[in-house]
């Protein structure tokens, strides 16, 4: 039950891992605060939200599908999981609730994909613009803030001098990578992304196991609001907007293929670090903020450019 | 259900190249053709791109003995942003400080204004100047920035006190204009300029956030003493000038009578006017924004705009950088350091 092409995926990881640390090690001779542990420390903390997102999403561009819902579903996620616990709900069942308000929306386009044939661009395009709506309109637009210290060691919390976000997206690759490397589930998802009549014919559900995959991108999206909601103590209906992108990116940086079939979570999370370094080092260089942006966008552009070239040489 | 309906080619399917199987084990000659490399190269590249950039840029180096004050602003997309910035740069050049400016590229984003805040707290700056996006969001990190030894000041949008006593978070002084007194001078304004009854319409910003909140509040209470003065409209258009647009062309399809119309800042307040023109109804509508902007004061100047509320954001900078090196000297700071506010209106349309 090992994925295709494995010793790729570990060719391609290995080459991103380079790119990452090489990314450190320019940063640390160039900023004197970059190569310190309360940084390093401060970029795991930063990252885990969008690393999160990009779980699900890695799920989905492996099964050559796409998620443009998921910045629109945090948000709504995080505005329920702001009136559970405003209501008084105990933190544990708001968690709960929350991720399955996630999954929710998250099942609605797997449903439109499968059962509706939407295309995952349409149906995910048409969620986002849902879910951003009903989270504005639960809250009049206004934010919901103000939790209870409980809550909100969710994003204070320390354990092994390692902040919750990082340990809550730890955790999150743990089992999603168990999941995606280690069980039927996860085959049938490179199975779907590599050829979905041959999966079909194989006698495999494709509607039933593409359904879940949406669910589990709608799940990540609420994990993610969860901690995003602690961070600010805040549950913002505005939120989210064009985190989408920045988990597409750290998907394909990470060596998944937009093509479906490839891809692993491993490489996914060193993809988020290295957004989460480069926009971190950045910061801490000065560099204004609109050449921020043509930088992330040259290392997307570059990271997938190559694996183009690449794979043009060898076939 | 089955989601197939027309059979492909399954046969050519199925020896597409990326499932056969790969044997190239990941040696050492295999990673070196490897596109991570690029992304190596590249990172290389941008870093040395950045150092070209930030060195030109700032004669200074980064990590002089200077005090370093930084200055955390919403957005820079806006002019009133670059103002404030360019009067905390004269400040500092003053003062014989470094000044670190930066902010998210949208007004909007609270999580990233709280991660540069966090990312300048590791620089070690000395003093921190912050306007905040959230007024309850961006409370923790300012309780970071406490933990840190590094002093506070607010500028321009307060923080919310309960949520600061909660957290028993501290910051050493405001500095601002007080955005209801400047909301309300625009709708005394309006009030003095229609004596006959007239339907009026607002242009809200980010919903839920003070600064805009307050100005509506200010204008709704300047209007409060006109009751022939009816708001027919009040939508938010979340402080974005094509959204000012788009929000002000389906207000007049929806309301024709509008006589007057107020927007929370210029940059709505110029969309509509925008959308005014496009409806071929410049000059009977009455706006007013907020902020005073070069292109509103100019508008002003030509009789387009109505008037516009002037918060000085350069002054605002100015003062940041100013009382910041104060306090760092051990001055004592008051709690509210008030920045004047007026209304711009053209004298000669008066």
């Amino acid at each position: 039950m090992t994925p295709p092409k494995l010793a790729l995926h570990h060719a391609r990881q290995l080459g991103t891992l380079a790119g990452l640390l090489l990314l450190v090690t320019v940063l640390a001779i160039l900023s004197p605060h970059f190569l310190t542990p309360g940084n390093l420390l401060t970029v795991l903390e930063q990252t885990a939200i969008n690393a999160i997102i990009a779980v699900g999403m890695t799920f989905v561009i492996i099964s050559a599908g796409i998620d443009l819902a998921v910045g629109s579903v945090l948000a709504l996620a995080g505005i329920v999981l702001g009136l559970l616990l405003q209501a008084g709900v105990p933190v544990p069942v708001a968690l709960l609730l929350t991720v399955g308000a996630g999954g929710l929306c998250g099942s609605v386009n797997g449903l439109l994909v499968t059962l509706g044939r939407l295309p995952p661009f349409i149906a995910t395009l048409g969620m986002m613009s849902m879910a951003r709506g009903a989270a504005l309109l639960l809250t009049q637009g206004r934010p919901i803030s103000g939790f209870d210290s409980g809550f909100r060691t969710l994003a204070t919390g320390q354990w092994l001098h390692l902040p919750a976000p990082t340990l809550i997206m730890l955790g999150v690759y743990a089992a999603a990578h168990f999941l995606l490397t280690r069980t039927r589930f996860g085959l049938y998802t490179y199975a779907m992304g590599g050829n979905e009549q041959a999966t079909h014919l194989a006698g495999i559900n494709v509607p039933f196991h593409k359904t879940a995959i949406y669910m589990l991108s709608g799940c990540t999206s609420a994990v993610a609001a969860i901690v995003l909601t602690a961070r600010l103590n805040s549950a913002q209906p505005i939120a989210g907007i064009a985190y989408e992108l920045d988990a597409i990116a750290a998907t394909v940086i990470g060596g998944t293929s937009l093509m479906g079939g490839q891809g692993t979570l491993v490489g996914t999370l060193i993809g988020a670090l290295i957004m989460g370094v480069l926009k971190n080092g950045l910061n801490l260089l000065g560099v204004s903020s609109f050449l921020q942006q043509i930088i992330i966008g040259g290392v997307i552009i570059a990271a997938v450019l190559f694996d183009t070239l690449v794979k043009q040489r060898r076939s | 259900m089955n989601p197939i309906t027309a059979p492909p080619p399954y046969v050519g399917a199925y020896s597409r190249p990326r499932f056969r199987p790969e044997s190239e084990a990941p040696g050492l000659e295999s990673l070196a053709r490897h596109p991570g490399w690029g992304l190596v190269g590249l990172a290389l590249l941008l870093g040395l791109v950045t150092v070209g950039c930030d060195r030109a840029g700032a004669p200074a180096s980064a990590e002089s003995s200077r005090t370093r004050v930084a200055l955390v602003m919403k957005t820079l997309n806006s002019p009133f942003f670059l103002d404030m910035k360019r009067g905390a740069e004269e400040a500092a050049r003053e003062l014989g400080v470094e000044l670190v400016a930066q902010a998210p590229e949208r007004e909007l984003d609270v999580e990233k204004q709280m991660q540069i805040v966090e990312n300048l707290i590791q620089t070690r700056v000395d003093a921190l100047c912050l306007t905040p996006s959230g007024s309850k969001e961006l409370v923790p990190v300012v309780g970071k920035a406490n933990r840190a030894g590094i002093p506070v000041l607010i500028v321009d949008t307060r923080l919310d006190e309960a949520t600061v006593q909660a957290d028993g978070v501290r910051y050493v002084s405001f500095i601002g204009s007080d955005n209801y007194e400047g909301g309300k001078l625009a709708g005394q304004h309006v009030a003095s300029l229609f004596p006959q009854p007239a339907q009026i319409a607002i242009l809200e910003g980010i919903p839920g956030h003070e600064t805009h909140d307050s100005r509506i509040r200010g204008f709704r209470d300047g209007l409060a003493g006109s009751p022939h003065l009816k708001i027919v409209a009040s939508q938010p258009a979340n402080a974005e000038r094509d959204q000012g647009f788009n929000v002000m062309q389906n207000l007049l399809q929806a309301h024709r009578d509008i006589a007057a119309v107020f927007a929370s800042n210029d940059l709505m307040a110029l969309g509509a006017l925008e959308a005014v023109s496009a409806a071929g109804r410049a000059g009977t509508i009455k706006i007013l924004g907020f902020d005073a902007t070069d292109e509103a004061r100019e508008a002003i100047a030509a009789g387009r705009l109505e008037a516009s509320v002037a918060q000085n954001p350069t002054a605002m900078g100015r003062l940041a950088v100013t009382k910041a090196v104060e306090a760092l000297r051990g001055g004592t700071l008051p709690k509210s350091i008030p920045v004047s506010i007026e209304l711009i209106t053209n004298p000669r349309g008066q």
